[in-house]
Order: structure tokens, then sequence, then C-alpha cells
């Protein structure tokens, strides 16, 4: 498999603290990438760094071979870097259909002009219906973000940053608050975006969930890696277990 | 050289105001996170408590002693005693101040402590439009503006000798108090428990919980502090450079924030050393701008001297900004809710005929009155895209306005032909728009709400004061394919309907096309943006330009009402076009409904000579500034109760009386 993502010695600091220390990986085309570690060991900055969120991160970052270093967080998200937040964060003025449109929509320069006097122009042949059907959110379709449960929130947070039709969507902690229901959805969800040419980055601290979709584990443990590979061998590995699996998992 | 030197120390005594005023603001942003908008106009108000009650002819009968009261209803002064002293007046004076202070944490910033920033802003603007019309009353009352009292200084007249130059006594006083007052408040918060509490609960609500004094008890301590320092400060500069005026005084805020702002927002020391460097550099630069004959005629007196500051905030706030707020500092930002517009077209027809009956069967006042709601809904309308649709509190658009309608006057008089001079104007408009924008876009919340403010400012000191704009009148009558589209004639033909019917055109087809931009993906994006810009970028969107859009847009629909002011107003001047005109305008149209196209039509409908104005018999001076001071207290009220507007609550209490 050809490397779609390949991040090398990515480091960001806040202050004296080092939140990501020298983070190298790198996600096959086509692989569902689980990016584990407990609280506090970098993940969601890793994110955040990886997204163009932290202009003050160094390290390289190359996507389908081309270098993202340099380029803004909207840059990024238009060369096919999608994500969700821990946090969800979703358009709270729009209804679930807008916020999963206006992911859809790329803008050219002259799509203002066309807007002012054609306003439902630009949304012709861009379908989110399907989508939307797709998470079990037909029902919702024209609720305000506010509305709903966690668990739809967290479901429109991942349909949303689907419909940018990215090539690697990182997932923050999406099965966070989801019931055992909404959480299957999810995972047959997952497990079907390789087929439609969507590569995963996953964070969650559901195991079940990890374990079942996730091809590839990375392990994380105070900003550094200490383990990377296929997810049969990263979970016996003894310095992981030692770290985070504990005896449980 | 020598004479630099001496301009420059002369400025320490303006400096040395500036920067107690630039304290005050510090202490009132740490205790309730609010930049108070209305700081200097507290200090005017206070100031002219002071010279109100000194104001007696030392040889004379008259006793003096009347308190100027800032409540609209009550009379306009009471009596408190005969021929104050000095320190009498100046004690009820600062006890004045220091009742203001907590009257208005009381009563405004207290219960908008959790609130939005755009409420917490337009509440101070409320505050400042409200002082500063009440006082504009008072002055008129007493018959004569600030040249009836008798601005006396409380200082030393004296000079020093400095080598071959003479500099006033006084400026080395108010620096060194200015300097005392900084040192002191320094130790109170050093050593003190409401000093380390105020500290503490800048950081954090819960900081101050934690020390034991209540984050309400500290907020009314600052308060009151900030308001007897802005009062002694106004006292002293008004007393020093004998002008006192409801205006201008209060516009000393903007000096002052970019000195906070250049402190950022947090020490004394660099505060202090901030406002002093601002006062010095503004008397040394109008020395500089006086002397050097090379530069440009069109720079207005003064230009340079006034815009020097904005120049100052504008640097601090964009160095201090960035293209996205970090995961930390996303605020709450809730604006007021932007259903999608519907039936549009049917609404733009309805009002549209509406509008043109009247204008084609009323008579000349009400057509007049008519335009003037038609031209200020499109300004109102520009609010609604910058501020209602993206989130981004402007107070530049009455300047960008201002603009259009000098340069398509100026071109217009000059012989250009109709449609283009005011093209030019509001292209000009637009492109002064999106390039106060370009640095805006890394600023955002109250940040931007100063920046813009600065704007206004500068384009007010360096562009309408400038020469060749100074009382344009006698712009020809706009004429196209043969029809005189002109405004002005004589008799009952006056304030002519043709000219009203094109305004209204101008205007309904601006409607449809923000109502169209609102509701196609280009208003998608600016509503993500305002919602939330980090998500907004993560999923492709380029947050700047977004907003740069959205200042291109707004800057259009201002333009084109300011040229369409060029053609209805007989004459223009720079007094038409104050930063205060901006204030009012967004004001109003927060109070109709920022984030609504309903909105921007109350506040045009609402506008000082406008269709209320009408119905209400008429305008006259005084009713202007009541209009003001009505709309500062209304201001405050609707930013408390209901941050949506009028026209949503409207919408709400509909919905409930039909479902009921
Ligand atoms: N903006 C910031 N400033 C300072 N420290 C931060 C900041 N963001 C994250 N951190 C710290 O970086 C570390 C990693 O955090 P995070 O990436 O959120 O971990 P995870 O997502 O794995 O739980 C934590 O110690 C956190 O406190
Ligand atoms: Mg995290």
């Amino acid at each position: 498999m050809s490397a779609l993502l390949e991040v090398s010695e990515l480091r960001v600091s806040f202050g004296a603290l080092v939140a990501v220390d020298d983070v190298s990986f790198t996600v096959p085309t086509g692989a569902i990438m689980g990016l584990i570690g407990p609280n506090g060991a970098g993940k969601t900055t890793t994110i955040d760094a990886l997204c163009g969120f932290l202009p003050a991160a160094v390290g390289s970052i190359r996507l389908g071979g081309v270098a993202l270093d340099g380029l803004r967080a909207h840059q990024r998200a238009r060369a096919g870097l999608g994500r969700t937040f821990q946090t969800v964060e979703l358009f709270d003025d729009l209804s679930v259909r807008e916020n999963l449109l206006v992911a859809a929509i790329r803008p050219r320069w002259w799509s203002p002009f066309v807007d002012a006097v054609a306003p439902r122009r630009g949304t012709r042949g861009v379908n989110v219906d399907d989508a939307m059907g797709l998470m079990g959110l037909d029902a919702v379709a024209d609720a305000r973000p506010t509305e709903l449960s966690h668990g739809q929130r967290q479901l429109v947070g991942v349909a949303r940053a689907l419909a940018t039709r990215p090539r690697l969507v990182l997932l923050d902690e999406p099965a966070a608050g989801l019931d055992p229901a909404e959480t299957a959805v999810l995972g047959r969800l997952l497990a079907s975006l390789p087929a439609a040419g969507v590569s995963v980055l996953l964070v969650d601290h559901d195991m079940n969930l990890m374990l079942g979709v996730c091809d590839q584990l990375t392990v994380l443990d105070f900003g550094r890696v200490i383990a990377s590979g296929p997810t049969a061998a990263v979970r016996t590995d003894p310095a992981v277990i030692a770290a985070y699996l504990g005896g449980g998992a | 050289m020598s004479d630099y030197l001496q301009q420059s120390l002369t400025g320490l005594g303006s400096g040395a105001v500036i920067a107690v005023l630039a304290i005050g603001i510090v202490l009132t942003f740490r205790a309730s996170n609010v930049i108070n908008l209305a700081h200097g106009a507290m200090g005017m108000y206070t100031a002219y408590v002071y010279f109100g009650l000194r104001n007696f002819d030392l040889a004379g009968a008259d006793r003096g002693g009347d308190l100027v009261l800032p409540i609209i209803g009550l009379p306009t002064s009471v009596h408190v005693v005969d021929r104050p002293t000095v320190v009498t007046a100046l004690v009820i004076a600062l006890g004045v101040a220091a009742i203001l202070g907590f009257v208005v944490y009381g009563l405004v910033f207290r219960p908008l402590r959790s609130a939005p920033p755009l409420a917490r802003i337009v509440a101070s603007l409320g505050v400042f439009l409200y002082l500063q019309s009440v006082m504009q009353l008072r002055v008129t009352a007493a018959g004569g503006g600030a040249a009836a009292l008798q601005l006396t200084s409380l200082l030393p007249d004296g000079v020093v000798h400095l080598g071959d130059s003479a500099i006033p006594t006084a400026s080395f006083v108010l620096a060194a108090l200015a300097v005392a007052v900084a040192v002191g408040l320094g130790l109170v918060f050093r050593l003190t428990r409401f000093g380390l509490a105020t500290r503490a609960a800048a950081e954090h609500e819960k900081g101050a919980v934690l020390t034991g004094l209540s984050p309400d008890r500290l907020g009314y301590l600052n308060w009151v502090i900030a308001s007897v320092l802005a009062g002694a400060a106004v006292i002293a500069i008004a007393g020093m450079s004998s002008k006192l005026d409801p205006i201008d005084t209060s516009l000393l805020v903007v000096p002052a924030l970019a000195a906070a702002l250049l402190g950022g927002l947090n020490g004394f020391a660099a505060t202090t050393v901030a406002g002093l460097a601002i006062g010095m550099s503004q008397s040394g630069l109008s020395t500089f701008q006086a002397r050097a004959h090379w530069l440009p005629d069109f720079l207005p007196k003064g230009g340079l001297r006034e815009s020097l500051p904005v120049i100052l905030i504008l640097i601090a706030i964009t160095i201090r900004g960035s293209h996205l707020p970090t995961r930390e500092s996303i605020v709450e930002t809730r604006l007021p809710a932007s259903p999608t517009p519907r039936h549009v077209f049917a609404w733009a027809g309805v009002l549209t005929a509406a509008a043109a009956v009247g204008l084609l069967t009323l008579d000349a006042q009400w057509r007049l009155a008519i335009v003037v709601s038609t031209i200020a809904t499109l300004i109102a309308l520009s609010s609604v895209v910058l501020t209602g649709y993206v989130g981004q509190i402007s107070l530049a658009q009455y300047a960008f306005a201002g603009l259009a309608a000098f340069i398509t006057a100026r071109l217009a008089v000059n012989g250009m032909a109709f449609p283009w001079a005011p093209i030019l104007g509001v292209t000009a408009a637009v492109g002064v728009g999106v390039l106060v924008g370009i640095p805006a876009v890394r600023v955002r919340g109250m940040a931007l709400a100063i920046a813009t403010l600065g704007a206004a400012v500068a384009i007010e000191a360096l562009v309408f004061s400038a020469p060749t704009f100074n009382g344009i009148s006698g712009v020809p009558r706009p004429r196209i394919f043969g029809i005189d589209l002109g405004f002005l004639s004589t008799g009952a033909d006056n304030f002519r309907a043709a000219f009203g019917l094109f305004a209204l055109l101008v205007l309904a087809v601006s409607m449809v096309a923000v109502a169209n931009l609102r509701r196609s993906p280009s208003g998608l994006r600016w509503l993500a943006v305002r919602s939330n810009e980090r998500a907004a970028a993560a999923v492709g969107i380029d947050v700047s330009s977004t907003k740069l859009l959205a200042f291109a847009v707004s800057s259009l629909l201002a333009g084109l009402g300011g040229s369409l002011l060029a053609y209805e107003l007989p004459a223009l001047s720079p007094q038409q076009f104050l930063v205060i005109g901006a204030l009012a305008i967004l004001a109003l149209t927060y109070l109709g409904g920022i984030a609504t196209l309903s909105g921007a039509l109350l506040a045009g409908v609402m506008a000082s000579g406008g269709i209320v104005t009408r119905l209400q018999g008429g305008a006259t001076g005084d009713a202007s500034s009541y209009q003001f001071a009505i709309s500062g207290l209304v201001l405050i009220v609707v930013a408390i109760l209901s941050p949506d507007g009028i026209s949503l609550a409207a919408r709400r209490g509909f919905a409930r009386w039909r479902r009921a």
C-alpha cells in the first residue's frame, strides 16, 4: 500500500511543555489508523498540528506526496484533510443540512456575483441528503445543532467532515457520548469509508470500536510514539500494555 | 529642533491625561471584561459637573453651585451650594463621578457580565450616546455652548525654562500626577486583597471567589475608581486647554484606548508610558505638520495628530491578532439569530410600492422623510451584512458612507457626469473598506470594534477635514437618459419624488441582492464563520477572504448610501459624518435586529429625520439630541433584555400569539 499521510518529526511545544515530541508515523492509503493514548498524550494537539491550526508546529507533513507545510488550515482542508473536533464545534447558526452543505460547496472567485443574483444556483447538484441518510440524520436535517442530542451532534460532525470529500479524515473521539446503537452505526460507517476512497485517522477511547475497525494503531504517551504498526501486533506489545491498555484490553 | 522638544514636553500634559484615562479603561476591562467606549464620555460629564458648580462670576451676584443632572425628564440642574470653592466643587464632582461609575456598572455592565461581546459593546455605545446627547441638550439649554462656562485651570500656570524653550509647569505636574496614580494603583493591586482579587478575577471568574471577595464588589470598586480618575483627568485637560465639548471630549477615549491597548490592557506602567508617549508625539506631530511644507496641502490641519493614536491602535491590535482563534481563546460569541429571509421578492415589492405611493402622494416634508429613511436603511444594511451576518463589529460603516458622499460630490461639482461620479465614489468606499478589512481580519470581537472605531476617526481626521471637502454645495442634478433625478427644487415641488424613486430602486435592488447572498452558499459561509472560525477553516472555508467579502459588500452598501446623500443634502460638511453618527446607526440597527433585513428597515425608519421623526411632527436640533439620548437608553435595555432586537422579538411574539 502506498503512503497517504507521512508525518515525520512533528513537534509542538507550549512554552516549556512539549505536547508532541518528534512524532513520526505513516497512514497508508485505504487504511483506518487508530491513534490512541491516555488523556493529555497529545492526540488532539497532533490533529491540530496536522490540520494547520498550530502555526508554531514544526516537522514535515505530506499528504499523497505533497508537502502541506506552510499551508493554512483551509488550504489543508481543500487538499483533502478533513477533521472533526473533540468539542464537536458545529455551526450553531446553520441547520444540520446547511452544516453539511457549507462543507460540501467549494466557492470560486466569481461565486458571490452568481449568488447575489441566483441564490440557488450554488447548491444545485450538491447532494448531502444521502450522507445524512447514511448517518440516520434525515429526521433532524432542518433542526439546529443546539436542538440535538450529544450523540447526534457527534454524528453531524463526522458527516460534515465527510461532506468535504476528504482523502483522509481525522476523527477526534467521535464515539464519546454515543450510545451503543449510535456507536454501532458509526463503526459500520467507518468500516465502509476505505472502500469509498476515504482513509481514516481515528482517535477514541472506546477500545471495542478501535480494535474492531482499525487495521493500524499508533500509540502516543507523553507526546511520544511508543508503538506503531498493525493492530494485532500493537495490542500485544508489552510497552503498550504497560503504558495504556493495561490488562483489560 | 528645540521647538520639537518644547512641543513634545508640552504634550506631556495631554499625555498624562491620556494615560490616566487609559488606566481607567484597563481597570474596567479587568473587572468586567468590557472595553468601555463611554469612558471619555463619563469623564466629560464629570467635568461639566465641576465647571458647572464653579460657574459664577467672582464679582457678580450669581451664586454658581448648580449641579448639572444627566437624566432626561429631570430639571437641567439642581442647586447644591452657593459659590463653592475649588475644593468643594472638586469633591462634589468626583463624588458624582463615583456615583456615576457605580450606577453604570450596576445597571448596565453587571447584568451583561457574561453576555456576548456585541451586547457589551453595544451597551457601552448606549452609555456613550446617552451621556453625549444629554450633555448636548444641557449645553444647548444653558444657551451658549461650552464657551459659557469658565474653564479655569486648577494647575499652576507658570513655565519652566529648559535651555531656550519654555514649557508649561502644568505639563510636568500632570505627568507627575499620572505617574503617581499609576504607582499608587500598582501598589494597591500588588499589596491589597482587593487588588489581588481583581487580578485573579481577570484571569478567571472563580479566582476572585477563592480570595473571598465577591466579583460584584470588585466590579463596583473598579468602576468607581475608573470613573473618578476619568473625571479628574478630563477636568484637568479641560481647564488646561480651555476646551470642553460633549462630542470631542468624549472622543478622548480614542487615544486612551490606544494607550490601553499598547499596554496590553494590563499593566499600569506600560499603559502610562504609552499614554505619555502618545501625548508627546501628538504634540510633536502638530508642530511637524505645521512646519513641513513639503507635506501635501490636502492633508487637513491636525490630521497627523489625530490619526496617530489610530495607527497605533491598528498596529497593536494587528500584531496581537491571528488568522484563527486558538483552542483556548474560543469565546462565547453568540450573536443575534439570523433566520433565512423568506418571500424576499414579495416583501421587496410591497414595501417599495408602499414607499413609492408615499413619495407620489404625500407632501414635500414626507418625501424628504422617506428619502432619509431609504438612505439610512442602506447604511444600516451594511451593518447587517458585516456585523449581523459575519459577526464583525464595525464602527466604520458611516465613515465609508461619508467617504463616498464627499468623493461623489467633489467629482460631480468638478464636472463629472452623473453615473460616473457616484460609481467612483462607491468604488473608493469599497476600496477603503477592503483596506481597513485586511488588517481587521486578524482581529475579532471587542478588538475589532476598537480598530474600526479608530479607522473611522482616522478617516475623519485625514479625509473629511481636508480643505477640498470642506463645505461642498451646488452638486449638479443627476440626470440619466434625459430624466431629471434631482432632489432639491423650490416651492411645493421641493424634494422631488423622482430622486426618491431612484433611491428606492437602489435600496430595493440592494435588499434583494443581500437577501440572495444570505440564502446562497456565500451567506452560509458568512454564518459559518460567524458561528465558529476554526470549524469553518476545517471544512475548507477561507475565513479571511470570507470576511473580506463581507467588508467589500458592506462598504459597497454604505458607499451607495453615501453617494445618494451627496445628492440629497443641500451641502456636505464634515459635521454630518461624525463618528457619533456611526454609533447611532449601529445602535439603531442593533435595536431593529442586527442580523435581519427587517432590522435594517426598522433602523432606517427610526433614523433621525426619517419616517418616525416625521410622524412625531418633524425634527428640530434638540429633537435629534433627544432621539440619540433615547436610542442610547433603549439600546442599553435591548442589549440586556432582548439581544436579538425588535424585529425578532416581534416575530416571536407574533408566533406565540398565533399559537395561543
Ligand atoms: N494551547 C495549549 N497551551 C498549553 N498547553 C496545551 C495547549 N493545548 C494542549 N496543551 C497540553 O498539551 C498536552 C496534550 O494535550 P492534548 O493534545 O489535548 O491531549 P489528548 O488529546 O491526547 O488528550 C496536555 O498536557 C495539554 O494540557
Ligand atoms: Mg484530546
